[in-house]
């Protein structure tokens, strides 16, 4: 991982960032359902996420145990929230 | 990552332990703010935790978010500049990243006082408590963040830097920026 | 006998400590904070255990005077039953199974020279040593101690007035958030020591298994304890500022509270077991003298029983109100994972089918754990699915149950690792006469506690009351809670013996040879107890598996991890 040739790299991806983050402020003004654009939002954060784990965090230069661990307590947090549904949120 | 580090005290070794180690962490923080994050979620989708955006500052949380973002990006040049040896690089970018996490706390902190005054208490409803619950645990995690990252610029004053503990240092900065990117949709905009 | 020699001073690395403060208090070497893990587990132990015997005498003579303790009474009962809990899970078990055997074994049978951050585990270990102190405090604030039970259910445990104890639930809480962290970054040093510092050779198909079990167990740890901590600052929060997430009258969910409290609570109860089992699974060859029976079998039923304990957690709750679609799904998980530790306890009764067994006291232990186990286990069954658990969930069958599977976990397990480590730690051995005495009188007197509870849990009696008398269907059998008391101040005395032996042995006991056991790992290569920065002048370097005993052909029944002189000069 040497820092020269990425550096321009690094302008870009927070250009992409900005771009991003202006669209989930302009998001609800979008004719589209009100599901529809909360789910755009979350796309868009997510995509930000993957954005700064790989590139700033270096991800994709890594071993496959560092992405093991990064993604594991992601499917739990995920697995958690779903066994949580029925109790809170789904009817009855 | 699966070679033995033979040597004991060689900084290779450490920077290989370090990085390996704060993996480690993040996997327990991500599971720490995802177990609040979860909480928050459900109880907002079965209805007992309203989203009162309309008392709620989204031009001010998203001009912290612009910091925010823009912070990791300095602290990624910092880690650019630390690897090329460029000392007095990494001192600017580590400056800038510091005073990107300062701004950051101070304008959550005018929010704060915005919505207290207005009498949007953390014990004003489940919304509210939701909210200083998260984002002061948040805050919390950017305080830390600005030390780490302030004392490594004053290191680097004094000739005690290393460079993969730019790299660490960064590599929890990112993850405080990360969940933020989650926070702010969900707090301010859904 | 050892391989230290005059050069061995010369050893590039860390400089060995000096003076008091550096080498008990301020200590980063392994060996010593593992030692003040083992020390400090077992003080906790003898406050433990204290409250055990306040609470049984109680339910034995209910509203006498306890001597040496005095009055119980309802309130008085609350706080013995929470912070018996509490202290045995989290301040006992934690600390003796990962804290000290980890620091100690991880190292030394990795071949390393210390942890991967060694100022970090002594900032652990002391932030565990603060936590301790929080728990011991919070008896003497006004109010006494916390008394919402071990799990703190909110509405309960979320407002000062309905138990009647307001700082002394808040430190618990805070005690307990110091433990995590403790322990958090504990697991995270155990982890990367593992993953980044193994000997050359030393593949992960040739790790001794009690490293893959104290390695899961930390992972589990680490990605459990979160949404955990997540709720202990909500229901902090909830305490102190006034916020409702527990309270249904403010619209938050008591239930919430159970669902994060699970699903770190089942993993806990593994992130004990496991390391007590790796113990066991270690002593087993050495004294049946056979290779372990699946090596490959045993890590995957321990990775495979790591990952299904995180969807299980919903079977503490089959009567807690929630939604009863969730019922099946869990009973069907929980089912599951008694898959892969039966494979595990047939693997181990495998490797001692046909060995050449000898009745050393670690392995008399051992033996006894993979009995009491077996038991617990079954138990845990009828406990697991949800028709009987409606029956059953609350009663003494529940608390029979589980002291089965962590008693023979802490204590059996527990007491096999540190009869078999014992020489290694501390340079000498323990003493076989009150050893053996020790280990009879508590097998025995550890069953006549437990056993009967079962009976009495099936005929209705329920966990947590403070006079049994007071229920007439349950007054009949209060011949029960009699027979239990009275085998439990045997099981105390017994553990009395324990504490002699342990620190006369320390003393007096027989110097300890390098390799007492003839055993194959690598920490039997290093002199009893291992030097400063363990190996000497050159790492040890690894040449087979850990379990190679009675290999066809050799000159002798077992081979030695190392390659090399060293190994060969480690002999008795």
């Amino acid at each position: 991982m040497t820092g020269t040739t990425l550096t321009r790299g690094y302008v870009i991806i927070w250009i992409w960032l900005l771009a991003l983050m202006t669209v989930s402020l302009f998001a609800n003004t979008l004719p589209v359902s009100r599901p529809a654009i909360v789910t755009l939002m979350f796309v868009v954060a997510a995509v930000k996420a993957v954005l700064v784990a790989l590139n700033f965090m270096h991800l994709r230069l890594e071993a496959w145990l560092i992405y093991a661990i990064a993604t594991a307590p992601m499917l739990l947090v995920f697995g958690l929230m779903l066994a949580l549904f029925p109790d809170f949120v789904l009817p009855r | 990552m699966s070679a033995a580090t033979p040597t004991y005290a060689g900084t290779a070794g450490a920077a290989a332990r370090g990085k390996v180690g704060i993996w480690w962490f993040l996997a327990s923080e991500v599971m720490l703010f995802g177990g609040l994050i979860s909480s928050f979620v459900i109880s907002r989708l079965g209805g007992s935790a309203h989203v009162e955006h309309d008392h709620l500052n989204v031009t001010v949380a998203a001009i912290n978010t612009f910091i925010l973002l823009s912070s990791s990006y300095t602290m990624v040049e910092a880690y650019a500049a630390a690897e090329r040896g460029d000392r007095r690089g990494m001192r600017v970018f580590l400056g800038l990243t510091v005073l990107g996490g300062l701004a950051f706390l101070g304008i959550k902190a005018y929010e704060y006082t915005g919505e207290i005054t207005h009498g949007f208490t953390p014990w004003a409803g489940t919304f509210w408590s939701f909210y200083y619950t998260m984002t002061g645990l948040h805050a919390l995690h950017v305080l830390i963040g600005v030390i780490a990252n302030a004392t490594l610029c004053l290191g680097a004053r004094l000739g005690l830097e290393r460079p993969y503990r730019v790299e660490l240092a960064g590599l929890y900065w990112h993850f405080v920026d990360i969940v933020w990117i989650f926070l702010f949709p969900l707090v301010y905009l859904s | 006998m050892s391989h230290a020699s005059p050069t061995v001073t010369a050893v590039r690395g860390p400089h060995e400590a000096t003076g008091f403060f550096r080498t008990y208090l301020y200590a980063t070497d392994h060996k010593m904070i593992a030692r003040q893990y083992l020390l400090l587990g077992l003080i906790m132990a003898v406050v433990g255990g204290y409250l055990s015997y306040a609470m049984r005498w109680q339910l034995a003579w209910p509203d006498t005077e306890v001597p040496g303790f005095g009055f119980v009474g309802p309130e008085t009962y609350n706080v013995l039953v929470t912070n018996h809990g509490t202290i045995m899970v989290f301040f006992v078990a934690m600390p003796i199974l990962l804290g000290s055997f980890g620091n100690f074994l991880i190292p030394l049978m990795i071949g390393a020279r210390d942890m991967a951050f060694p100022r970090l585990n002594a900032l652990s270990f002391w932030l565990l040593a603060l936590g301790s102190a929080v728990v011991l405090v919070s008896f003497l604030v006004p109010g006494g101690a916390a008394s919402a039970g071990w799990t703190g259910y909110p509405p309960l445990s979320a407002k000062a007035e309905y138990t009647g104890v307001d700082w002394g639930l808040t430190l618990w809480l805070l005690a307990h958030a110091i433990e995590f962290a403790a322990f958090l970054l504990g697991g995270v040093n155990f982890l990367t020591t593992i993953v980044t510092m193994r000997a050359p050779g030393l593949g992960f198909g040739r790790l001794p298994l009690i490293i893959w079990q104290q390695a899961t167990a930390a992972i589990l740890f680490l990605l459990s304890v979160g949404p955990l901590i997540a709720g202990a600052i909500m229901l902090l929060m909830d305490r102190i500022v006034g916020t409702g997430f527990f309270l249904p009258e403010r619209g938050g969910e008591p239930l919430l509270w159970q669902h994060l409290f699970w699903f770190f609570g089942h993993p806990e109860v593994y992130v004990v077991l496991l390391p007590a089992l790796g113990a066991v699974l270690e002593i087993f060859p050495v004294f049946s003298r056979k290779p372990i029976f699946g090596y490959t079998l045993v890590v995957w039923a321990t990775i495979v029983a790591g990952a299904l304990s995180f969807i299980v957690w919903a079977h503490h709750m089959f009567v807690s109100g929630m939604d009863p679609r969730l019922a099946m799904p869990f009973s069907i998980t929980t089912i599951l994972i008694s898959v892969p530790f039966a494979l595990a306890v047939f693997a181990m009764i495998a490797s001692l089918y046909r060995g050449s067994i000898a009745f050393e006291l670690p392995m008399l232990w051992a033996l006894a754990f993979l009995a009491m186990f077996t038991t617990g286990g079954l138990t845990g069954i009828f406990l697991g699915s949800a028709p009987s658990d409606i029956y059953l969930n609350g009663t003494y069958f529940v608390v029979a149950h589980f002291h089965y599977t962590l008693i023979s976990a802490v204590i059996f397990g527990g007491y096999a690792g540190i009869y078999y480590w014992f020489p290694k730690m501390f340079g000498r051995m323990l003493g076989t006469r009150l050893g053996q005495l020790h280990f009879w009188s508590t097998l025995v007197s550890f069953n006549v506690v437990f056993f009967p509870l079962h009976w009495i849990g099936i005929a209705g009696m329920v966990r947590r009351i403070a006079n049994p008398l007071q229920y007439d269907m349950i007054a009949p059998h209060q011949w029960i809670n009699v027979v239990s008391t009275v085998a439990l101040f045997g099981l105390v005395a017994s553990q009395l013996v324990f504490f002699v032996n342990f620190f006369v042995s320390q003393l007096r006991g027989r110097p300890a040879p390098a390799n007492p056991w003839e055993a194959t790992t690598l920490e039997w290569t290093t002199p009893s107890p291992p030097p400063h920065g363990n190996w000497g002048e050159a790492l040890p370097v690894v040449g087979r598996g850990p379990y190679e005993y009675s290999v066809p052909g050799a000159t002798r029944d077992w081979l030695p991890q190392r390659t090399g002189a060293a190994a060969a000069e480690a002999r008795p």
